[in-house]
């Protein structure tokens, strides 16, 4: 059908949208799975024809969708390596990181077919290993809280500094003590290769979280 | 039985960390759905008396139970540890089987359905290879049935996931639809058209759905589809809520094939009867403001329609409407004065104008302004209806003028001691409003 070239500028865009819709509903459901948030929240959602657990409470997402908003833009120009949610114990120290790594291929013809579909299909199969991540990752601390960092090539957050994307939502370069686990085992979940983007995921989690 | 068999159970659970269900052992390799039950039940047997392993199973049981007195045939998937509390709140239990096995123990049923969804996905055609449920009526209809089928039954269904895929926390295009929604005729034939992009996904669902609804499937299929019928009519009417359920009836009617249903399905059931209360109140209030509509918009099944005639009539409903507000003080015999059934008595002026020709329309409009005339509050209404009325002459500007002199605060406090005067002052006015019409016709002329 049609083809879309890395030159349009729909194709960046386009890649950006699925992969933000897909962090949103993988957040929520990391943070639904090691219960950083008490169940009665999330409501039970559909994405990619499959049941997914999104939260209801309107502040948490809407911080979720800022935070995603601001990263569309690095996102669209293939300059967020890696985004990370980190759970957090009580002193803020990190327990566990979620990594997303994703890459965009620099210059790609796709003709967009089964694309989409089978993109859906990495995308469910990522949201699958999360719901059963539990299965390899000790429990958490009670009282714990999350943030998102990003990683990105070379000097892009020097932009988001400049020019705020959302108003009254700054972004400000993560501390040592956040960005930086003590002992951290690594497990991967899951990987995925396609036309518009590599991806994987993988937990870094603190050798003694209590 | 071949005993490689646990080595692969083994290898999915423990190394791929795999929720194994039965439906996906039986498709991945390539055994009676029966069979893979067995094998699973084997497995999670010796694995438990090998070594401790930290496994967790799902069972589906299915069976008798009475609620409140009426009995019905319930099939559940039940975490493993409370399955024997279930069993015993049974009266007759017809099956029991493992369900899955799997290393993390499951906070909700949702991955269940994930896992089998790409194996069905991928075998369509035969995935009820493998299954002990069989008719042999159950043949796969033309595409000329499906299409008729499909468009028989245009479930809300494929609006409400198109919503819910586009955006999973946006609730944005339910509210649109909920104000052209009139009757559910034009609902279902809005969504047909809608259908055209996930077509494909929608389609190829019902034809899951299709086939495998025409086998005769156990009894909580008939007790289930009762239910999906039931969630179609509501849909129209309630979308908010009925995302939430519709995401289960689909996923349980599509996971009805496989026949377990998460053991949720009670609190939908409570949920699907709490919803069923509010539901005949609302049709009631809806229906009772919609039979004014119904008597503007004759017989449409276009929203096209229905809009261009409302955006046709706004400059009518315009002057109708200050025609209706400052009426209401005067007249309040003939209209209902409240400003709430506003869309009431628009929709009964609606009816009326449209009733008449356009020529008593005009008329009307003039009848309406000759009253306030006399009357110190009523004078800017007044003044507000000749422009209206006459918005094609240059009268406007005349009248504008004369409408700031007089005090606007005043109009208010005016205007209610004025009723009364001016119910009485009515037939006065009538025999002045002749004279005016001839005074605007001088105007009109120019």
């Amino acid at each position: 059908m049609t083809t879309l070239t890395r030159q349009d500028l729909n194709f960046g865009q386009v890649v950006a949208d699925i992969l933000c819709e897909f962090l949103e509903v993988a957040i929520h459901l990391i943070l639904y799975v090691r219960e950083v948030y008490p169940s009665g929240i999330f409501q039970k959602r559909k994405k990619y024809n499959v049941p997914v657990q999104m939260s209801c409470h309107p502040e948490l997402n809407q911080y979720i969708q800022d935070t995603l908003h601001c990263v569309k833009p690095l996102i669209e120009k293939n300059d967020a390596e890696k985004v990370v949610v980190v759970i957090m114990d009580k002193e803020h120290h990190p327990v566990e990181r979620f990594v997303f790594e994703m890459s965009q291929p620099p210059l790609l013809s796709i003709s967009s077919d089964t694309l989409l579909s089978h993109v859906e299909q990495l995308l469910r199969a990522f949201i699958l290993k999360i719901s059963v991540c539990d299965a390899v990752l000790n429990n958490n601390p009670p009282g714990c809280s999350f943030s998102v960092l990003v990683h990105t090539r070379d000097a892009a957050t020097r932009n988001m500094e400049k020019v705020q994307v959302i108003k009254d939502f700054p972004w400000i370069v993560a501390d040592e003590q956040e960005a930086h686990m003590q002992e951290p085992r690594l497990i991967p979940l899951k990987t995925m290769t396609s036309d518009i983007v590599k991806m994987q995921l993988y937990v870094e989690e603190r050798a003694q979280k209590t | 039985m071949d005993e490689l068999y646990l080595d692969n159970i083994d290898e999915y659970v423990n190394d791929q960390d795999k929720i194994v269900t039965y439906k996906w052992l039986s498709l991945t390799l390539g055994v009676h759905v029966n069979t893979a039950k067995q094998m699973l039940f084997h497995y999670l047997d010796h694995r438990r008396k090998e070594s401790s392993a930290q496994l967790h199973a799902t069972y589906l049981v299915s069976g008798k139970c009475v609620d409140n007195g009426q009995a019905s045939h319930k099939v559940s998937v039940i975490k493993e540890d409370k399955l024997e509390d279930f069993k015993s709140k049974m009266s007759l239990i017809v099956s029991v089987h493992v369900y899955s096995v799997q290393k993390a123990l499951l906070k909700d049923s949702g991955p269940l359905y994930s896992v089998d969804y790409d194996a069905v996905k991928d075998n369509m055609k035969n995935c009820s290879k493998y299954s002990a449920i069989r008719c042999a009526g159950a043949v796969p209809v033309s595409s000329v049935e499906q299409t008729r089928a499909i468009q028989r039954a245009p479930s809300p269904e494929p609006e409400n996931k198109r919503s819910a895929v586009n955006g999973s926390a946006h609730p944005a295009p339910k509210p649109s639809t909920k104000p052209q929604k009139g009757i559910m005729g034009m609902f279902a034939s809005k969504t047909s058209s809608k259908n055209q992009d996930d077509g494909k996904d929608v389609k190829s669902e019902q034809k899951e759905e299709a086939p495998v609804d025409d086998a005769p499937k156990s009894k909580p299929a008939v007790k289930a589809n009762p239910m999906m019928n039931f969630f179609g009519s509501q849909a129209a009417k309630k979308p908010e809520k009925t995302v939430k359920q519709e995401e289960a009836p689909p996923s349980s009617s599509s996971v009805e094939q496989k026949r377990p249903q998460p053991e949720e399905e009670q609190q939908q059931q409570q949920q699907q009867a709490a919803v069923v209360k509010p539901k005949p109140k609302d049709t009631q209030k809806e229906s009772r403001s919609k039979t004014k509509r119904v008597e503007e918009s004759d017989s449409e099944d276009d929203k096209m329609d229905k809009k261009k005639r409302r955006r046709i009539k706004k400059p009518v409903s315009d002057s109708s409407d200050e025609d209706v507000i400052p009426d209401s003080p005067q007249q309040m015999e003939t209209r209902e004065p409240s400003p709430s059934p506003k869309k009431e008595i628009k929709a009964v002026s609606h009816s009326r104008q449209r009733d008449a020709e356009m020529k008593t329309r005009k008329r009307r409009r003039v009848l309406k302004s000759r009253t306030f005339l006399d009357e110190e509050g009523c004078m800017v209404t007044e003044k507000g209806y000749e422009s209206e009325s006459y918005s094609e002459t240059e009268d406007d500007f005349q009248a504008a003028k004369p409408a700031p002199k007089h005090p606007v605060p005043a109009k208010r406090p005016a205007s209610k001691p004025d009723e009364k005067k001016s119910q009485k002052k009515n037939s006065a006015n009538a025999n002045k409003g002749s004279k005016q019409a001839s005074i605007m016709g001088f105007f009109q002329k120019k």
